[in-house]
């Protein structure tokens, strides 16, 4: 394997979903909990303490693992404390408290879909994503990743072509009997999945550029070979990554001539962070990029610039201007995230953001369905000129 | 007739990535990019070397320079939105500490500087026009509206008369600065304008952008004196020759034209790169020459000079 491992997750014990560390946190956690109830109220301490993950601002890129980290050295905690100084940590604490309830469950062999535990609660929780703020806090204080709590999203993201998942020594799933496109499939550690008998593995940003490549079965009809072709629908979720993370390491074992993964996001700030959370890993998430992140996807478009190119094939109209909102996040990424940092590793991402806000524009995909040969046309150049 | 302009040189990748603007003192060009630092190069030595690099000038890049009438000057406005002031000693560039002007929370994209470098102009993202007076602390001396569309360029005419701006929406404004009224509304352009020009006696404004013609209005009447057309593709700049007699186009694939004004017709065209041109811009003359520097997407400053004789 190429890309070294983070000390913190530990393969094995992940696997069989009894790892002690997410048992004893919670037995000791509880039992302080319990006996913090016990003492009077002054001299009780009744906390729970998670270490925060990293803030997007004091991150980088591991040139060792080529994904978004934390800069070392810096560790925070929050302490939940109970009744609390304020009515907010005293509801932070009691959502904590709530969220432990449920722990018996992380160590049976169930998984939980964090929008079922939003929904014990509904009221309480208030939104979706707190209940996944609290699992990434969690999981990162215990030191696991999440498949260890046994809390996972729901899959959302979409897989068509040719690979086989191979677990144990048998083969789970053999794509090549399955025409149509799937769900990706949940992948665990120890898997693995053979891409040989592909060329190319093409990243999209969006599920309806996805589902019109996948009716006309792009990926057995391509000028580059047969590929795979994989969404996420937008920002992608652990699932998507995980599967893509062990399509790349399974090519690292290649020898020759490996498939060329491609990423095909619009030209735009939100195509751009897109393609960056696949390659560098997310913000939010710093502490799993350095398993997730896909260091050798290569960008195959949209720029702005490619469109401006052939504007007699597509007429003005295919472009638009950028919003207020584009032009404050291109900024916030630009000044905000080592990817797109002057010394950074994208010098052609930066130089992009930048074209951008100058041209004021922003160019979709859909815009491609309407050039020479369609969407597909364009693919097949594109794939031809970065080989 | 056709005038032919010979290439002098250039400074090869001078930023680290696309140049976006250029500007011209009697001894220096100045030029800003997507990289952090302003790069200062001399005109009068024959291979145009590098003075100075002011390192770290916009941490996130600059996207406009401009400089007063004597060089003494120069405005830069970044992508972080900041707006600095730099004043030149002996051919030294650095930050103008004298200066008492506050323009920070000052909000404009494109930027025009009046000839003795008193006045600023910008034009926002919203299209507003503001003008700025560096003499009185930078107070905001004129705020006016357009039509809300994003504000792509502006420029000040040379007798200091005039503001002109161009937006995305394809509109040119014109504004005198004594009232701050629009003498005239001017018939625009359908696509994006992407740059002003006013001529050296302020009786022309050029305007141009992805409609790929440049138009020249009378700046008397704002009647359309003429279009010139040639270039097929997305104009980016426009300059004026100091005399008036030429104007020099810039485009997005690379090419660069020299227009009479003499005639209305296209004398010269170049075409040394296939890559955006986000700027172009006349030298000072060197006795009877002219000459002129390009930049862009390629990375690198190129300089011509008229073939004489």
């Amino acid at each position: 394997m190429a890309m070294a491992e983070p000390p913190t997750i530990n393969a094995l014990e992940i696997d069989d979903g009894r790892d002690s560390s997410v048992q004893d946190f919670t037995d000791n956690t509880l039992a302080a909990l319990i006996h913090g109830l016990s003492q009077t109220p002054a001299e009780a301490n009744i906390s729970i303490t998670l270490k925060r993950r990293a803030s997007p601002m004091a991150c980088m890129i591991n040139p060792i693992t080529g994904a978004l980290e934390a800069s070392p050295g810096v560790e925070m905690h929050r302490k939940y404390s109970w009744p609390g100084k304020t009515a907010h940590e005293a509801w932070k604490f009691s959502e904590l408290a709530m969220f432990k309830n449920q722990s018996g469950r992380y160590t049976e062999h169930i998984d939980t879909i964090t929008r079922d535990i939003y929904y014990i609660d509904p009221e309480f929780f208030r939104v979706q994503y707190i209940v996944d703020h609290i699992v990434d806090d969690l999981a990162y204080t215990i030191g696991v990743n999440r498949t260890a709590l046994n809390v996972e999203a729901a899959a959302k993201g979409l897989v068509t072509g040719d690979f086989r998942l191979i677990r144990g020594s048998h083969i789970l799933i053999d794509a090549q009997s399955i025409t149509e496109d799937s769900l990706i499939p949940r992948i665990k550690d120890g898997d693995e999945i053979d891409i040989s008998r592909v060329r190319w593995v093409l990243v999209i940003e969006k599920e309806a550029v996805f589902h019109r490549l996948a009716r006309t079965s792009y990926h057995t009809r391509a000028l580059a070979g047969e590929g795979i072709m994989i969404t996420g629908k937008g920002y992608p979720d652990f699932m998507t990554r995980t599967f893509l993370r062990a399509m790349s390491d399974s090519v690292s074992n290649q020898s020759r001539h490996p498939p060329r993964f491609y990423a095909l996001a619009d030209g735009d700030p939100h195509g751009m962070a897109i393609m960056s959370t696949y390659k560098y890993g997310s913000a939010a998430h710093l502490h799993q990029n350095a398993r997730l992140s896909i260091p050798r996807l290569q960008w195959l478009g949209l720029r702005v610039t490619d469109i401006i190119a052939v504007p007699e094939v597509l007429g003005d109209t295919a472009l638009l201007s950028l919003t207020m909102r584009d032009r404050k996040k291109i900024v916030a990424m630009l000044r905000n995230s080592p990817v797109w940092a002057s010394d950074g590793p994208e010098p052609e991402w930066r130089a992009e953001l930048q074209r951008m806000l100058v041209l004021n524009l922003k160019a979709e995909i859909e815009i491609l369905y309407g050039c020479q040969g369609g969407l597909e046309g364009w693919i097949n150049r594109r794939m031809f000129r970065q080989e | 007739m056709s005038k032919q302009y010979l290439s002098r040189g250039s400074a090869d990748n001078a930023h680290l990535v696309d140049i976006f603007s250029l500007a011209i003192t009697d001894k220096q060009i100045l030029s800003t990019s997507g990289a952090s630092s302003i790069k200062v190069h001399s005109t009068t030595d024959a291979d145009f070397p590098l003075v100075q690099s002011i390192d770290g000038a916009h941490t996130i890049g600059c996207h406009h320079i401009v400089t007063n009438g004597n060089g003494s000057r120069a405005i830069t406005a970044g992508f972080d939105g900041e707006i600095k002031v730099w004043s030149c000693q002996d051919g030294h560039w650095a930050a103008d500490t004298k200066l008492t002007a506050d323009l920070t929370g000052a909000d404009a994209w494109a930027i025009a500087l009046s000839e003795d470098g008193q006045y600023l102009a910008g034009v926002t993202q919203e299209g507003r026009i503001n003008v700025w007076d560096l003499a009185a602390d930078g107070t905001r001396i004129r705020d006016h509206e357009t039509k809300g569309n994003f504000g792509t360029c502006i420029d000040l005419s040379p007798d200091g008369r005039l503001i002109a701006s161009g937006h995305d929406d394809g509109a040119v404004y014109i504004f005198t600065t004594e009232t701050g009224r629009m003498p005239f509304s001017l018939l625009g352009l359908v696509n994006p304008v992407r740059a002003v020009a006013f001529s050296p006696k302020s009786k022309i404004l050029a305007a141009a952008g992805d409609s790929k013609v440049i138009v020249l209005y009378d700046t008397s009447s704002g009647e359309q004196i003429a279009n010139l057309s040639g270039h097929s593709a997305w104009i980016l700049s426009l300059s004026w020759s100091d005399t008036g007699e030429y104007l020099l186009s810039s485009s997005f694939d690379g090419k660069v034209k020299v227009w009479s004004m003499e005639t209305k017709t296209c004398v010269a065209t170049h075409s040394e790169t296939d890559k955006a041109v986000w700027n172009a811009k006349w030298l000072p003359k060197v006795g009877k020459t002219e000459g002129f520097a390009t930049a862009g997407a390629n990375r690198s400053i190129a300089f011509y000079r008229e073939a004489t004789g």
